[in-house]
């Protein structure tokens, strides 16, 4: 028997259906630009998305104080993507199609952003990346898509290169196997063959680990006199503990996984164990220093509870870039001229980046110029100087 | 073999915080039947907590570890009351995926509350952090704590089973719940006091071994997917197996790190266990039951 | 009148089937992923709701499946309509292996066995290099639907719509036939199943089997969506949210499988409104559903539109023997 196929039913699909917006260029009305971030609000990869976006928050009221870009005030809108490369794509589709933004800052998760490559790239809309790492996302370049996160080739170039400067011979390797470490590792060998040496030890360790006797005992072994640790700030405390238990103490190097010195020697919380670390930063500044005041400030009278953090370091000099692309492309905005301003954006000035950023029309990694970075143990931080790598 | 007794060391460390992991888990199952897949994120919250009361509110360390503890025994006796007795009678995965539940909602406070703070907070260690010789090997003495606690929390629950009334009554319930209601004993008190102690040996592994571990909201899950190892290892109803199993799961992956490669470091622990369950399907230490028809 | 179950699903059939008419990119690709998970969910409530077997490897599969389909596309150059169902029968036969445990563990000593089965499937993906790009992941070819006129997003949606259609009618065939009698049995009593003469290691690895081949299907599909291959998605955070859509559905119904995993997609995207949120909220809802509809929506859905049958579903929340336990029902012969 045929029954009527029911109305309620469709609820269950209309319930989901939005109806879409009138403006001409999707995004702008006469006093708002809306701009849509993705990254990771939720999971392991929320210090590389929710502190950033915190990060791009502050900037965005302090533009918004001073009467916003020519008279347009600046709206957020976050979209979580779980470190996931589905919810990635998700994301992206959603700020794009349903929340119609202007354009998007953001891409934590290496693996989750480079997901959403092809998506970025065929929406059209101007992207600015300020925390992924992977190679595959600016290289090739899409037309759209800019990044003023330091990409792990260069990253993992200036670390060999700096073991070299300082005299070492034996330079080993640590590396954790999730996409991020493989991103900086992959390039790292490649560094090493264009140099003709071969690492003398290659080890790995878990982001979860809780010990690293076994990495050390065998490096120890190797005779190594310097390692390049891919590794986040946990495991890589963890290691420089175990390694100081054992009479380890070779030249350790770290990258812009480890930004923060004073914070990273009371996570390995032995003291002089890092007398021998180096790291790099994409930042110039260390949240405690008082340059970085104003944005403490700004950070933990927003956000009750936080600490200013180097991860919103990251948020804030990105912020930075897209809001001068986004004055630069003057009054009557498009999306096509914020790409132009982008790519034409040449030695412009960050309140903490350590270089200036420079884009073009060819080379859409505009953050070039990491600084080394150390800490006498108990003392202050040191700038030792910037290494820029060709390419 | 100073190489073999570093390894061994380093394993047995690791193995006794995975033991304590799995401790908790087998507590809870012996009375309940149940596997708390909440444990590693009550090992975390209560890490936060005692972190928040040690580091931020100044507290001296022995108050922030009662504190923290009774703040696990209270996390217990909630998830018991929330996502444990209404629904004490369905099926296992329905029990299991409430116990998840209630780990995600832990992880997302941690993260709301203590997310902003740092990448990995510090806890700063109970004993002086400069490492010691024993015998021929360098040591961390809060390693040592670490491996005492352990011996310590295992002597303590082994006797609570043994010899307290209390204790018996848990086993009385695990053996066979009907029986134990028929007997008179409130087998709801013992599923809250099992859940509450449980969480509460989390809490206290977390005080004990948060200067060796870093505190961060994910943390949980890794060691609940070790403890959980070592626990099935021993033999899901076995105090002295959990231990064991942790010891094993600990001083497998070391000696795999060691003699092999780092990189087969996070695959050993698994192959073990694939290895002794085939060999024998119930884990180490559990005794054989009669077969039920 | 009976309202009854068949024309449920043929309206939903009519709405999925006119959705890429006024849906925009997101919302087919939210629509898309649903169709994927509904095949997940109808294997796994197969192997864990009819069979019994408390298998924790369905992400795993899942990610054989997407791996196998997208390597061998990359690496042999197959096309993808020959990848994507040797992708689906790769995963089948590894499942079909994980039967051998099976026969020996039960209860949580099998759910540990699979679970050192994922975790190991997924370091193989993570340090095989050379064959599966390692943790960086690969971009699998663009799918085209050349010669017809059809864009990728939309032709792709139909695809897995199609599948869903016959997977689902298929696995309705299996659960009311003989085998679907004997997996019960085996669910809910081995020894009594086995002294009626049914066969233990064949059904089990016929459910396992089953089971991989959906999950691989599943998986191959995936893969064409997203045009991307990792390991992340499939680890253990996969596997709860495959627990759920059965859970939520209704354990032991094919029907329930589907509106499961549709529930759970759905609430995963609308849970982005909450942003920093959403872990709070995904456990909250997790316990309350199972707090509040034991046996999942088919027992709410049964109760309240005539007509609905339910062959062979475990009976939602009561139970009339002493309290299913975690205790391991010693499964081993005693020789």
């Amino acid at each position: 028997m045929r029954k009527r196929l029911a109305g309620p039913t469709t609820l269950f699909a209309a319930a989901f259906v939005v109806s879409a917006a009138t403006a001409q260029t999707p995004g702008i009305t006469a006093d708002t630009i809306k701009i849509g971030t993705f990254g990771a609000l939720t999971g392991p990869g929320y210090l590389y998305g929710k502190l950033p976006m915190n990060g791009v928050e502050v900037v965005f009221d302090e533009i918004n104080r001073a009467g916003g870009i020519h008279g347009r005030k600046l709206q957020l809108v976050r979209e979580d993507d779980r470190c996931d490369p589905t919810a990635a794509i998700g994301a992206v589709k959603k700020l794009v199609e349903q929340d119609q933004v202007f354009a998007i800052i953001g891409g934590g998760c290496s693996n989750a952003t480079f997901a959403a490559k092809d998506t970025l790239e065929a929406s059209k809309v101007p992207t600015l990346i300020f925390a992924s790492v992977h190679d595959g996302i600016t290289t090739p370049p899409a037309a759209n898509i800019f990044s003023t996160a330091t990409t792990s080739t260069i990253e993992s170039q200036a670390q060999l290169a700096y073991a070299i400067e300082q005299g070492a011979k034996k330079i080993a390797i640590i590396s954790m196997r999730d996409s991020w470490g493989r991103a900086r590792y992959t390039p790292l060998i490649e560094a090493f063959k264009a140099k003709g040496i071969t690492p003398t030890a290659d080890e790995e360790l878990s982001p979860d680990a809780n010990d690293a006797t076994a990495q050390v005992l065998r490096l120890k072994a190797a005779g190594a006199d310097a390692v390049l640790m891919l590794l986040y700030p946990k495991p890589a405390a963890i290691f420089i503990r175990d390694a100081q238990k054992l009479g380890f103490k070779p030249l350790s190097l770290g990258q812009t996984g480890i930004a923060d010195p004073a914070a990273f020697e009371e996570q390995v919380g032995v003291p002089g164990a890092t007398a021998n670390f180096r790291t790099i930063s994409q930042v110039r500044y260390t949240p405690e220093d008082p340059k970085m005041d104003k944005w403490r400030k700004l950070v933990e009278a927003k956000f009750p509870g936080d600490r200013l953090s180097v991860y919103n370091l990251f948020g804030i000099g990105s912020a930075e870039v897209l809001v001068e692309a986004l004055k630069r492309a003057g009054k009557d905005l498009t999306r096509e001229k914020v790409v132009d301003a982008f790519a034409n954006m040449k030695d412009f000035a960050t309140e903490v980046y350590a270089a200036p950023i420079t884009c073009s029309a060819t080379d859409h990694r505009c953050n070039k110029g990491p600084a080394w970075m150390a800490k006498e143990p108990g003392g202050p931080i040191k700038v030792l100087g910037f290494t820029v790598v060709g390419q | 073999m100073l190489l073999f007794s570093y390894l061994l060391m380093s394993g047995i460390t690791t193995g006794a915080l995975y033991a304590l992991v799995a401790l908790g888990i087998v507590v809870v199952n012996k009375a309940t039947g149940v596997i708390n897949f909440a444990q590693g994120e009550f090992f975390m919250f209560t890490g936060f907590v005692g972190w928040m009361l040690h580091v931020q509110f100044g507290m001296n360390y022995p108050l922030s570890f009662l504190l923290a503890v009774t703040v696990g025994f209270l996390l217990g006796t909630l998830t018991d009351r929330i996502a444990f007795r209404p629904i004490a009678k369905t099926d296992i995965v329905s029990l299991v995926l409430a116990t998840v539940g209630i780990g995600f909602i832990l992880k997302g406070l941690a993260r709301v509350i203590w997310g902003g703070k740092a990448d990995y907070l510090s806890f700063p260690p109970i004993t002086s952090p400069e490492p010691i010789m024993v015998g021929s090997l360098m040591v961390i003495p809060q390693q040592l704590a670490v491996l005492a606690g352990t011996i310590i929390i295992m002597l303590i629950f082994a006797a609570f089973f043994r010899l307290t009334r209390a204790g018996k009554m848990m086993q009385a319930t695990a053996d066979n719940s009907r029986a134990a209601l028929l007997v008179g004993i409130r087998t709801d008190r013992i599923y809250t006091l099992a859940f509450g102690t449980g969480a509460a040996i989390a809490a206290a592994a977390a005080v004990l071994t948060a200067p060796l571990t870093l505190l961060y909201p994910d943390i949980g899950f890794a060691f609940f997917l070790k403890g959980f190892a070592a626990a099935v290892l021993g033999g899901l109803t076995s105090l002295p197996g959990a231990v064991l199993g942790g010891l094993i799961v600990g001083i497998a992956e070391s000696l795999a790190g060691g003699y092999i490669h780092s990189s087969v470091m996070e695959l050993s622990p698994f192959l073990v266990i694939m290895i002794v369950l085939v060999l024998r399907p119930t884990g180490l230490l559990s005794f054989r039951k009669a077969r039920r028809v | 009148m009976p309202f009854g179950r068949r024309n449920v699903f043929l309206a939903l059939l009519a709405i999925g089937a006119i959705i890429p008419a006024f849906a925009n990119g997101y919302q087919l690709f939210v629509g898309n992923l649903v169709t994927i998970y509904i095949l997940l969910a109808i294997g796994l409530n197969i192997l864990v709701g009819y069979a019994g077997q408390l298998a924790f490897a369905n992400a795993a599969m899942f990610g054989i499946g997407a791996y196998a389909t997208g390597l061998l596309q990359v690496h042999l150059g197959w096309p993808f309509w020959i990848a994507f169902p040797s992708g689906g029968l790769v995963a089948a036969a590894v499942g079909t292996l994980l039967a051998l445990p099976a026969l020996r563990m039960s209860g949580l000593y099998l759910a540990l066995s699979t679970l050192a089965f994922a975790q190991a499937t997924q370091w193989v993906f993570l340090h095989w290099e050379r064959v599966t790009f390692g943790a960086g992941g690969f971009k699998t070819p663009q799918l085209s639907f050349a010669p017809l006129p059809i864009s990728k997003p939309i032709g792709l949606y139909y695809v897995s719509l199609g599948l869903v259609v016959l997977l689902y009618v298929f696995a309705r065939h299996v659960v009311t036939s003989r085998t679907g009698r004997a997996f019960v049995a085996v669910r809910d009593g081995e020894i009594a199943a086995e002294s009626l003469g049914i066969d233990l290691l064949r059904y089990k690895a016929l459910a396992f089997g089953i089971s991989g081949f959906y999950a691989g299907i599943a998986g191959g599909l995936y893969s064409a969506l997203l045009n991307f291959v990792a390991p992340e998605g499939y680890d253990l955070f996969q596997m709860i949210i495959h627990k759920a859509t059965i859970v939520v559905g209704g354990m032991g119904s094919i029907a329930g499988s589907v509106i499961g995993a549709a529930i759970i997609i759905l609430v995963l995207e609308l849970l982005r409104e909450v942003k920093g949120l959403q872990e709070i909220a995904f456990g909250a809802l997790l316990v309350g559903f199972v707090l509040f509809m034991r046996g999942g929506l088919i027992t709410v859905l049964r109760r309240y539109l005539r007509g609905w049958e339910e062959p062979l579903r475990i009976k939602g929340g009561e139970s009339t023997e002493t309290p299913p336990r975690a205790a391991p029902q010693p499964s081993v012969v005693d020789k």
